[in-house]
């Protein structure tokens, strides 16, 4: 009878594994015991001597001298570092496009149609002990594309393994230089900082009553009533009115960012966190009222001119401040040490181990909306984390080991030369470089008439 | 973007240099060329009916545009033509799942004055869904007799253009003096692409992706609308005709697929993607990549034909450059060389029917790839059924063609030796029951076609500079003769790939030709024209997306 039992349940698993499977690609999750590690959780300080059990993808356990459990694979981390996985809030890696920059106004668009699985940065990202990333849109567009948050789950060729499963959506707007440029450059709206709060306002007002319509046409309980005409873009607007979509803003200056705090007031949308904002330090009391977020860049300023009036000391204030606030990337070579970004906090502002670290981890978490999955290590969170050889926030630190829903997606003592998954069979065999200039820059890539020098640069 | 990535694209062969058709008028004919009858009878034959389904010494007879007749003991109408079958194989017609064939490219419609480039006219952004390719069609397209001449009979043609350029039709390759008297069925598919507007919405793959759902959306509402309208109008808002929206009413009815152009896995994934959120049928044609979309063909119920242009094979480097990475990354690189081949075999062992399409393959290089296919799995009958009666089903057309059986088209080709042998040579194609014969005036031109001694002048390895703004490249064009077609090569002195010269022409002293390069997955297509004289080319070369020119020269380099 016993026997029958058995029979009939692992019949019954191999069946709900098999309708599963039909349904949805089942995203890899695995188990492993992290040993004798310092643990940096972030949310509860730094536990030495002490053991991480990660099971079916989970955090299972934090604690000293867990009993391995049978078939669960051990990683000796004596002397080791362990942090939660590097979350990048700006990053255009491992997408095939990054602008549709045609229009100032593209909310209907979304990043999640070309993520691009394939692309080397994912590996690369992950060797720097980043976990997720948060794949922006470009700033060609005042209120450009939706944004696309992802787990660097890398080796599958299908996107839809990389998505962070129930993560918020999130969309890109942008201030300033960049979308003036493109007006300019277009001979349509906006030419100035003026043009870029009239048509964020004039959207939003259109968004209303696009709504306005449709609640009107859902109400009607006539069997003659017609559809309005369907809007993808007005669509999306209503859900960042709604509040189902956090607004992630290109912007530099303190006027701006204030301008846009005073127009979501207006419209009474709450979520929002600024990018680059590298004046935001002059406002930082406004945006902790306010709970906006701030994701930052630690060091880089002075490419373009409004972004001159920039310090070191941006993240450092702004987290003294009470401003929730996170150090990104935006390029495929600094996400592979965000960890030195956040450390520059603690020569500039003297934040503690903590606070800096909280800022490529739990702080874009929350920014992204993911901070009850990943951000921290703590029974129940996500198995993403990352392995330090020295203290991450040294300037010794080497990633060692990286894990995502924990199954180990990098390991330096079999680090594979040859990452690539697809390969062009008609493809020269050249000089690669580690630095990929194309993960670089690619905020403002197909918002401009394609430059001549690139198009016919081979080298 | 700054890694310039020339990719091999197709070579549509344009300048035919053997006019190798015969006269099929079939009216009161001055010239005497018409035949004197249209029943004819193939004598004795290896007739292949259908893969695997072989008769030795059998006969076909084909009458007024069928098959009337095919078996071992058949009568033959003593008004037939007869061809002696000895040495001769007999095999349905091939039917080519999407093309460009008989299609001529239109003038790329002009940047408008003053363009609002968030909202361009429909014509500029490429949304031309009420199109017919029809309309395209040019009955003597040299493409027409070039596909022919390798065995195709039938082609699902579809509309040049970005985004949704039209409708697609299945074309009879054959001669006739309308467009009209050659389609088998118009309108049998939406046609679709991942083509951007230049400078204008929407661009790329993000902006195409939330326009097709917005067109989607609203002609289901549009739809719905004029139904209601249609069933009791009093007192109910009057549906405005819109036309781009009207043309999605049969694919929303799920009468009519969209033809997804799809080369990548990436790309076919995004179309599947719009089919399972949407929910019309899909199609996808040229897929280059699908050895990891199996499940995801199989589970969305999505349809496909597989290109027929195969990636070349890999150099391998000189032995003195050969370090041990080097190895490493040429092995790698062989291993997807041979990944792009076995999945065929591997597709159809996992249950995948698919045709075949020819679009993004040169006409010249088809019968080298479908050998090439023979070597990495597939089977004669694999390769004969994706050419025949696999792609007649895909495209519903199974009860009038696809297999050699009575009363369906007279759609054959015939070859001397097996078709996939190495030595064989088509022999005759019938088209809706009219013989072209292949045998007749084989290799010379005749007198009123001198392009082939014009021609042979152009023939040979150019040393060409470009003026491109950052500067001067140069490097060789190869021009060769393949087949009686012109074919090219582009190479580079900076060790950057070859480029195939696509569409080259050579008439009254003008040299034209295409060539695309992947500039960061953005397609740029350059096309060069310019005139000729003695050993000296002057071309222009214009990037229309950009709407600039700079020249190209080139010398011909003096014949050791």
């Amino acid at each position: 009878m016993k026997a029958l039992n058995m029979k009939k349940s692992t019949l019954l698993i191999a069946f709900v594994l098999l309708v599963t499977s039909v349904v949805q690609a089942q995203v890899k999750k695995g188990d492993v015991l992290i040993k004798n590690a310092t643990v940096i959780t972030i949310t509860n300080g730094t536990l030495e001597n002490t053991d991480v059990l990660i099971r079916d993808g989970k955090i299972d356990k934090i604690g000293k001298s867990i009993k391995t459990p049978r078939g669960v694979e051990e990683v000796d981390a004596t002397g080791k570092f362990v942090m939660p996985g590097i979350l990048d809030a700006h990053s255009h890696i491992a997408g095939t496009s990054i602008n549709e920059g045609t229009s100032q106004v593209t909310a209907e668009v979304t990043m999640e149609d070309v993520v691009n699985p394939m692309d080397v940065s994912i590996y690369r990202a992950l060797a720097g002990g980043v976990t997720s990333i948060h794949l922006m849109h470009g700033s060609a567009n005042v209120i450009g594309g939706q944004n696309e948050t992802l787990k660097l789950r890398y080796g599958s060729t299908n996107p839809d393994d990389l998505r962070f499963e129930g993560a918020p959506r999130t969309i890109k707007f942008a201030l300033g230089e960049n979308p003036t440029r493109g007006g300019r450059a277009r001979g349509i709206q906006p030419q100035s900082r003026m043009g870029v709060e009239a048509m964020l306002r004039n959207s939003f007002s259109e968004a209303l009553v696009y709504k306005k319509k449709w609640d009107a046409y859902r109400k009607d309980k006539s069997s003659k009533k017609v559809a309005p005409e369907y809007n993808l873009r007005m669509e999306t607007l209503v859900d960042i009115l709604e509040g189902e979509i956090l607004v992630h803003c290109h912007s530099y200056r303190a006027d701006e960012i204030y301008m846009l705090l005073k127009v979501f007031s207006d419209f009474g949308i709450e979520k929002l966190t600024f990018q680059h904002a590298n004046e935001a330090y002059k406002v930082a009391p406004e945006l902790a009222e306010f709970g906006a977020g701030a994701s930052v860049f630690a060091d880089w300023w002075a490419y373009k001119l409004e972004v001159y009036y920039s310090t070191a000391y941006n993240a450092a204030i702004l987290t003294k401040n009470g401003v929730n606030t996170s150090i990104n990337s935006d390029s495929g070579e600094l996400i592979r040490h965000l960890f030195h970004e956040a450390a520059k906090t603690q020569k500039y502002g003297q934040l503690s181990d903590n606070e800096a670290l909280a800022l490529i981890t739990i702080n874009p978490a929350k920014q992204l909306g993911i901070d009850h999955r990943v951000g921290s290590i703590e029974e129940g969170k996500d198995g993403d984390i990352a392995i330090f050889e020295g203290h991450p926030l040294s300037t010794y630190a080497i990633p060692v080991m990286t894990f995502v829903d924990g199954v180990k997606y990098f390991d330096r003592d079999n680090d594979v030369k040859d990452q690539r998954i697809y390969i062009d069979p008609e493809s020269t065999i050249e000089t690669v470089q580690i630095f990929d200039a194309h993960s670089q820059h690619r905020c403002m890539e197909d918002a401009e008439v394609v430059n001549f020098y690139d198009l016919f640069n081979n080298k | 973007m700054k890694k310039l990535r020339k990719t091999f694209f197709p070579l549509l062969l344009i300048l035919p240099m053997l006019f190798l058709s015969a006269n099929v008028n079939a009216q009161s004919d001055p010239t005497a060329e018409s035949p004197a009858t249209r029943t004819y009878a193939i004598q004795n034959a290896t007739i292949v009916q259908a893969p695997g389904n072989v008769i030795e010494g059998g006969t076909i007879v084909i009458e007024n545009g069928l098959i009337s007749a095919v078996g071992k003991n058949v009568n033959i109408p003593a008004y037939a033509e007869i061809i002696d079958g000895t040495d001769l194989f007999v095999y349905p017609g091939f039917i080519d799942g999407m093309a460009y064939t008989g299609a001529k490219r239109p003038e790329q419609p002009e940047r408008p004055r003053n363009l609002f480039t968030p909202d361009p006219p429909n014509e500029y952004a490429g949304i031309t869904p009420e199109k017919h390719v029809v309309d395209q069609i040019v009955i003597d397209d040299a493409s027409i007799s070039s596909m022919r001449k390798l065995g195709f009979t039938v082609s699902h043609t579809v509309p040049y253009g970005r985004m949704l350029p039209g409708s697609g039709a299945l074309v009879l390759l054959t001669e006739k003096e309308h467009a009209d008297l050659m389609l088998l069925q118009e309108d049998v598919s939406l046609y679709t692409q991942f083509a951007g507007a230049p400078g204008a919405y929407p661009g790329n793959t993000l902006g195409i992706m939330a326009k097709f759902r917005d067109l989607y959306r609203n002609a289901e509402l549009s739809k719905q609308h004029s139904e209601m309208y249609a069933s009791g109008p009093a007192g109910m808002e009057r549906p405005t005709r819109d036309r781009t929206l009207e043309a999605f009413y049969p694919v929303v009815a799920k009468q009519k697929p969209i033809f997804y152009n799809a080369n990548t896995a990436l790309e076919a994934r995004r179309a599947i993607r719009l089919k399972n959120e949407l929910g019309f049928n899909l199609v996808i044609g040229n897929l280059q990549q699908g050895w990891d979309l199996v499940d995801a063909i199989k589970n969305s119920g999505t349809q496909v034909f597989m290109s027929l242009e195969l990636p070349e094979e890999p150099k391998e480097a000189k032995e003195e450059d050969q370090t041990e990475e080097v190895k490493q990354l040429e092995e790698r690189r062989m291993e997807f060389y041979k990944r792009y081949l076995t999945q065929y075999a591997e597709m159809k062992k996992a249950g995948v029917k698919f045709g075949f399409s020819t679009i993004d393959a040169s006409a010249g290089k088809i019968k080298k790839n479908l050998k090439t296919l023979l070597d990495y799995g597939m089977t004669e009958d694999d390769l004969l059924a994706a050419l025949t009666i696999d792609a007649a089903e895909l495209l519903g057309i199974n009860t009038i063609t696809g297999s050699l059986e009575k009363g369906k088209l007279g759609n054959a080709v015939i070859t001397k030796g097996a078709y996939f042998a190495d030595d064989s040579q088509v022999k005759y194609v019938f088209v809706d029951g009219d013989k072209f014969d292949f045998e007749v005036k084989e290799k010379k031109a005749n007198g009123e076609n001198a392009a082939p001694a014009n021609a042979e002048a152009i023939v040979g390895t150019w040393s060409y500079t470009v003026m491109s703004p950052e500067g001067e490249q140069g490097g060789k064009m190869i021009i060769r003769m393949e087949d009686g077609f012109l074919a090219g090569t582009l190479t580079s002195n900076d060790g950057s790939p070859d480029n195939d010269m696509q569409n080259i022409s050579f008439r009254d002293g003008e040299l034209n030709f295409e060539f695309t390069i992947d500039a960061g997955g953005q397609s740029v297509l350059v096309l060069v024209s310019g005139p000729v004289t003695g050993n000296e080319f002057d071309g222009e070369a214009t990037v229309e997306q950009f709407n600039v020119s700079f020249p190209l020269r080139a010398t011909k380099d003096e014949a050791k």
